[in-house]
C-alpha cells in the first residue's frame, strides 16, 4: 500500500513521461515510399548547375580497419576509398564495364592479351602525374591479396609497356577479366608506386589516389575528413553509376563514425547530420513522418544461408535440398528485414538490372514452402537424428533472426537443431573449421559477375566449401566464352546447377536503409554510396 | 607518511603483474583475431595467416607475452594495429574527453547529491525526504542509455538547445567543449548522484543524532551553522568514500554513455578495440586503467589524513 504522498509524486512522474511521449509521435502521414529495388534512384537532380562549397556530414555506422582498397570488402573501407581512389575500368549504372583511368583498351586475337592506354594529365594528390609504373605496382599489389584477383585471374601479369601504356597477361582467355578489374571492394585503385614501395609489413602508410577527394585527416574511431582536390581530372563522359564525370561540388565531406544507430537516427532528425547509414528498418516510418528528412533506398546485395558441405548433415545433397523445399522465402525475409519494402523475392544470383548475368534459370525450386515434400527428402537422404549447428551473431540482428528461422524450418521437417551465438569476429574464427557448424546466414555485397561470388568455385576455400565439378565445369566454359550472347545459355545452366547442388539457398534481395536530409541533392548509389556529385542546396 | 606512500606505490607491482597476466591470457585465448578483421569476410585462409604472421601473431603464446610485457617493463606498451600510434599515444589521447566527462559528471553529481541528501537529512521523514529517495532510486536502477537516448531526445532533437552527440576538444573553445560534453555528463552524474544522495543522507542522519549536536544546538547556534560546519564535516568521510569510488568508475570508462554520445574516450576505445581484435590496445589501456584505480585511491585514502584527524596512515585507522 503506498502513502498518497508517493502516490503523487509516481502520478506525476508518469504523466510527465506520457506528455513527452505524445509530442514524439508526430503527425500521421503514411507515405509508402515506392523503391524500385531493380536500381537504386537517384535523389533529386538539382536544376541547373548546383552551386558549389558546403561541407557533408554523413554519419556511418562502423569504423574502417584500413583505407587501403586493395585488402578488404569491408564496406566501410570501400564506401570511403572510392571517393580517394580511382580504377583502370569501372561499372556504369548497368553494370557494364567501362574505361576510368584508361582511355582505352584492346584485346588481343586469343584473348589473353588486354592493353591499357592510360589518360595522360591525371595526377594523384602529392601532384605526381599518374605513369604506367604506378599502374603496374598497384595492380600486382592488388593481385597479391585479392582473392577475386587470384581466382579469377590465375597468373596474370601487368607489365609496363611504355611510358603511359600497360600490358595485362593471362595463361587463359577469360570472359570476366574485365569485370574482376572493375570489381568494387576489394578494388585495384591506383596509387602511387613509391607509396608502395615504402610500406611497412602493416601495410602501406600513406593514402595518395587520383579521385576528386583526397583524405585530408583520419582520427581513427571519430571521423574521416576528405576534402576536394582541386586539381582532379574528370572524364569527358556523362555520369553513369560509377563512371563518368565527378563534379566534387563539395568542398567537405565527413565520415563521422556513430556506431550507436539511435544516435545515428537522432542526429538526421535534428539535422546535425546530412547523411546517415545503417538506418534501422523500424525508423523508416518516423523518417517518412519527418519534416526535411526523406529515405533513401538503394539495393543491398543478396541475402542466403550457407551450407557446410565438407562435413556434418547438410555435406548429403538431398537434406540441404530438404531445407530449401521447406523454406518460406517470404516469411524468412520478414523476419529479418520487417516489411517488403525492405527486401525482394528473387532467385537470381545476379540483380535484374544487372543484364549480362542475370537468369531466372533454377527459379523451379525456389521459395517452394512445401513441408510434405521436404519431409520426404529427409527421409530420402537417410538423416539419423544428428543436431544440426547454426553459427550466428547478434552483431548482425538480421543475420540473427535468420538463424532463429533456419531452426524453424529444421523443426517443422523433424531435424534437430541448436543455435551457437557468438561475437562476429568469433564467428569468422570459427566458420574456418568444418566441425564447428553446418549452417549460417549472411549476406553478400553485389558482385560484377556471378563468378566473383566466393561460394561457387571449389577453389575459392570460403566457409562451406563448395565442391561440384559441374559448377567449376561451367564457370570455367563461361569464363572461356568469347562473348556475352554466347556465354548466355551457360549462364542459365550455371543458375539451375546451382539451385540443384545446393552450396547455399539464395533468401531474396534485400535493400539498404539511408536517411537523407532534403538539401542533400545528387546522392547515387551503386554497390555503395555515390558522393562525388552530391551538392548541398540552401 | 612518504613511508605509507611508497608502500601503496609499491603495492602496485604484484597488481600490475596479475592483472597482465589475465588479461592477455583471456584475449589470446578468445577466438578471434585482428587479420580477418582487416581482411573482411571474404578473405582466403593464406592471406589472413600471411598477414597475421607478419603482425607476429603466429607464435607460441608464451613468446609473445614476453615480447609485450618485455616492452611493459621498460615503458613500451606497444603499438596500435588499427590506429596508426603506440598504445600510449592512444590512450592519452583518449583521455582528456573522459577526465573532461568525468570531472563535469562528478560535479553535476556532488552538486545534486549534496543538496538533496542534505534537505533528505534535515527533513526526515517528510515528503522531502520521501521525494529524494524516490528519485534516487529511479537514478540507479533506470538503464544509462535509456537515459542518454531520452535526453537526446528532448534536448537536441525536440528542443535543439543542444548537439546530438560527438565531441570537441578545448582548444576549440571552452564552452564549445562543454556543450557536447553536458548531456553525457548529465546521464552519468544522475546516476552517481543517486548513490552519493543516499550516502549524504545516511551519513548525514547519523552525524545529526550524535550528542554533540545536541549540545550546539542547546547553545543556540544557528540550524545551517549546525549542519555544515559541525555535523556535515564529521559525516563526510563515508560521503567521500562513494564519491572516490564513483570517481573511479567514471575515469575507468563509462562505455555505455560514451558509446551512446560518441564521446572518443577511453570507453569507447575499449570496446572498440575489443571488437577488433586490437590486442595491444586492450592489454596496455587496462593496465594503464590499474594504474589510475590504485593512484586514486590512494589519493582517497590521503585525504582522509587530511580531513580527519584521527587518521593515521600508518596501515592502521583509528575512529
Amino acid at each position: 500500500m503506498m502513502h498518497r504522498s508517493r502516490w503523487k509524486l509516481f502520478s506525476l512522474a508518469l504523466g510527465l513521461l506520457l506528455l513527452l511521449a505524445a509530442c514524439e509521435s508526430g503527425s500521421n502521414r503514411q507515405q509508402q515510399p515506392n523503391p524500385n529495388s531493380e536500381s537504386s534512384q537517384q535523389s533529386d537532380q538539382p536544376s541547373g548547375e548546383p552551386a558549389g562549397g558546403g561541407t557533408l556530414n554523413v554519419a556511418y555506422p562502423a569504423n574502417p580497419a584500413t583505407l587501403d582498397p586493395h585488402l578488404t570488402t569491408n564496406q566501410a573501407t570501400r564506401d570511403v576509398a572510392r571517393n580517394i581512389y580511382e580504377q583502370l575500368v569501372t561499372l556504369n549504372k548497368n553494370y557494364e564495364v567501362v574505361p576510368q583511368l584508361a582511355e582505352s583498351y584492346e584485346i588481343s586475337e586469343d584473348g589473353k592479351v588486354y592493353t591499357f592506354h592510360l589518360r595522360k594529365g591525371v595526377h594523384f594528390h602529392n601532384g605526381k602525374e599518374m605513369k604506367a609504373e604506378d599502374v603496374v605496382a598497384s595492380m600486382e599489389k592488388w593481385l597479391s591479396t585479392s582473392t577475386q584477383g587470384q581466382a579469377n585471374l590465375q597468373g596474370a601479369k601487368f607489365l609496363q609497356t611504355d611510358e603511359y601504356t600497360v600490358q595485362l597477361t593471362l595463361q587463359k582467355p577469360s570472359l570476366v577479366a574485365l569485370y574482376v578489374l572493375a570489381d568494387t571492394a576489394p578494388f585495384p585503385g591506383i596509387m602511387p608506386k613509391e607509396v608502395i614501395e615504402s610500406a611497412g609489413p602493416e601495410g602501406i602508410k600513406e593514402y595518395i589516389g587520383t579521385g576528386p577527394y583526397k583524405l585530408e585527416e583520419w582520427k581513427t574511431d571519430q571521423y574521416v575528413h576528405l576534402k576536394k582536390f582541386a586539381d582532379y581530372s574528370a572524364v569527358d563522359a556523362e555520369p553513369s553509376g560509377l563512371s563518368g564525370k565527378k563534379y566534387a561540388y563539395l568542398d567537405d565531406i565527413y565520415f563521422r563514425y556513430v556506431t550507436d544507430e539511435s544516435t545515428r537516427v537522432a542526429g538526421i532528425l535534428s539535422g546535425e547530420y546530412d547523411v546517415a547509414f545503417g538506418v534501422p528498418f523500424d525508423n523508416a516510418d518516423q523518417i517518412d513522418a519527418t519534416e526535411g528528412v526523406s529515405n533513401y533506398f538503394s539495393p543491398g546485395g543478396i541475402v542466403a544461408y550457407v551450407f557446410n558441405k565438407k562435413a556434418g548433415p547438410f555435406a548429403n545433397q538431398k537434406l540441404r535440398q530438404a531445407f530449401n523445399t521447406a523454406l518460406n522465402n517470404e516469411e524468412a525475409l520478414t523476419a529479418a528485414y520487417s516489411d517488403s519494402r525492405f527486401f525482394e523475392l528473387d532467385s537470381s544470383l545476379a540483380l535484374p538490372s544487372q543484364k549480362d548475368w542475370y537468369s531466372t534459370a533454377g527459379s523451379d525450386k525456389y521459395n517452394l514452402h512445401d513441408i510434405e515434400a521436404a519431409k520426404k527428402l529427409v527421409a530420402e537422404s537417410g538423416y539419423a537424428g544428428e543436431e544440426v549447428v547454426i553459427l550466428t551473431t547478434r552483431d548482425y540482428p538480421e543475420q540473427y533472426n535468420l538463424a532463429v528461422v533456419a531452426q524453424e524450418v529444421l523443426k517443422s521437417i523433424g531435424v534437430k537443431s541448436r543455435l551457437d551465438v557468438y561475437d562476429w569476429p568469433t564467428v569468422q574464427e570459427r566458420r574456418k573449421d568444418e566441425n564447428n557448424f553446418d549452417l549460417f546466414a549472411v549476406s553478400f555485397a553485389t558482385r560484377a559477375t556471378i563468378h566473383q561470388y566466393p561460394f561457387l568455385d571449389s577453389k575459392a576455400d570460403y566457409p562451406g566449401w563448395t565442391n561440384s565439378p559441374e559448377i567449376d565445369r561451367l564457370l570455367d566454359q563461361i569464363q572461356a566464352s568469347s562473348s556475352i550472347e554466347e556465354a548466355k545459355p551457360l549462364i542459365d545452366e550455371l543458375n539451375r546447377v546451382t539451385w540443384d547442388y545446393l552450396p547455399i539457398v539464395k533468401i531474396g534481395n534485400i535493400q539498404n536503409l539511408v536517411a537523407i536530409r532534403d538539401h542533400v541533392k545528387g546522392l547515387d548509389d551503386l554497390i555503395g554510396p555515390i558522393l562525388w556529385n552530391v551538392s548541398l542546396s540552401r | 607518511m612518504t613511508k605509507y606512500i611508497v608502500q601503496r606505490v609499491l603495492s602496485l607491482v604484484p597488481v600490475l603483474i596479475v592483472v597482465a597476466v589475465v588479461v592477455f591470457l583471456l584475449i589470446h585465448l578468445s577466438p578471434g583475431d585482428p587479420a580477418s578483421v582487416i581482411l573482411g569476410d571474404e578473405a582466403s585462409e593464406e592471406s589472413v595467416a600471411e598477414l597475421r604472421s607478419r603482425l607476429g601473431l603466429d607464435l607460441p603464446l608464451y613468446r609473445q607475452f614476453f615480447v609485450w610485457f618485455g616492452g611493459v617493463v621498460t615503458g613500451d606498451l606497444g603499438d596500435s594495429i588499427f590506429m596508426d600510434m603506440s598504445v600510449t599515444e592512444a590512450f592519452f589521447s583518449r583521455l582528456q574527453p573522459t577526465l573532461s566527462l568525468a570531472v563535469l559528471a562528478q560535479t553535476i553529481a556532488v552538486g545534486i547529491a549534496l543538496l538533496l541528501g542534505i534537505a533528505a537529512a534535515r527533513r526526515r521523514g517528510t515528503l522531502t525526504d520521501q521525494a529524494v529517495m524516490g528519485f534516487s532510486l529511479l537514478g540507479i536502477s533506470v538503464p544509462s542509455f535509456l537515459l542518454g537516448l531520452f535526453l537526446i531526445l528532448l534536448f537536441a532533437v525536440k528542443l535543439k538547445w543542444l548537439p546530438v552527440a560527438g565531441y570537441a576538444p578545448i582548444s576549440s573553445g571552452l564552452w564549445n567543449h562543454l556543450r557536447y560534453l553536458i548531456l553525457p555528463a548529465m546521464v552519468l552524474g544522475f546516476m552517481q548522484a543517486a548513490l552519493i544522495a543516499r550516502m549524504t543522507r545516511s551519513s548525514l542522519i547519523e552525524a545529526l543524532g550524535e550528542p554533540y549536536i545536541k549540545t550546539a544546538r542547546a547553545k543556540g547556534l544557528k540550524p545551517g551553522v549546525v549542519t555544515y560546519k559541525h555535523a556535515l564535516r564529521n559525516a563526510f568521510i563515508p560521503i567521500l568514500t562513494v564519491i572516490g569510488e564513483t570517481f573511479g568508475t567514471l575515469i575507468t570508462g563509462a562505455s555505455v554513455v560514451e558509446s551512446v554520445f560518441n564521446v572518443p574516450g577511453i570507453g569507447q576505445l575499449i570496446v572498440s578495440s575489443i571488437q577488433r581484435r586490437d590486442f595491444a590496445v586492450i592489454q596496455g589501456s587496462i593496465l594503464l586503467i590499474t594504474v589510475t584505480y590504485v593512484l586514486l585511491n590512494l589519493a582517497i585514502d590521503l585525504l582522509y589524513g587530511l580531513l580527519d584527524p584521527r587518521v593515521k596512515l600508518n596501515g592502521g585507522r583509528g575512529r
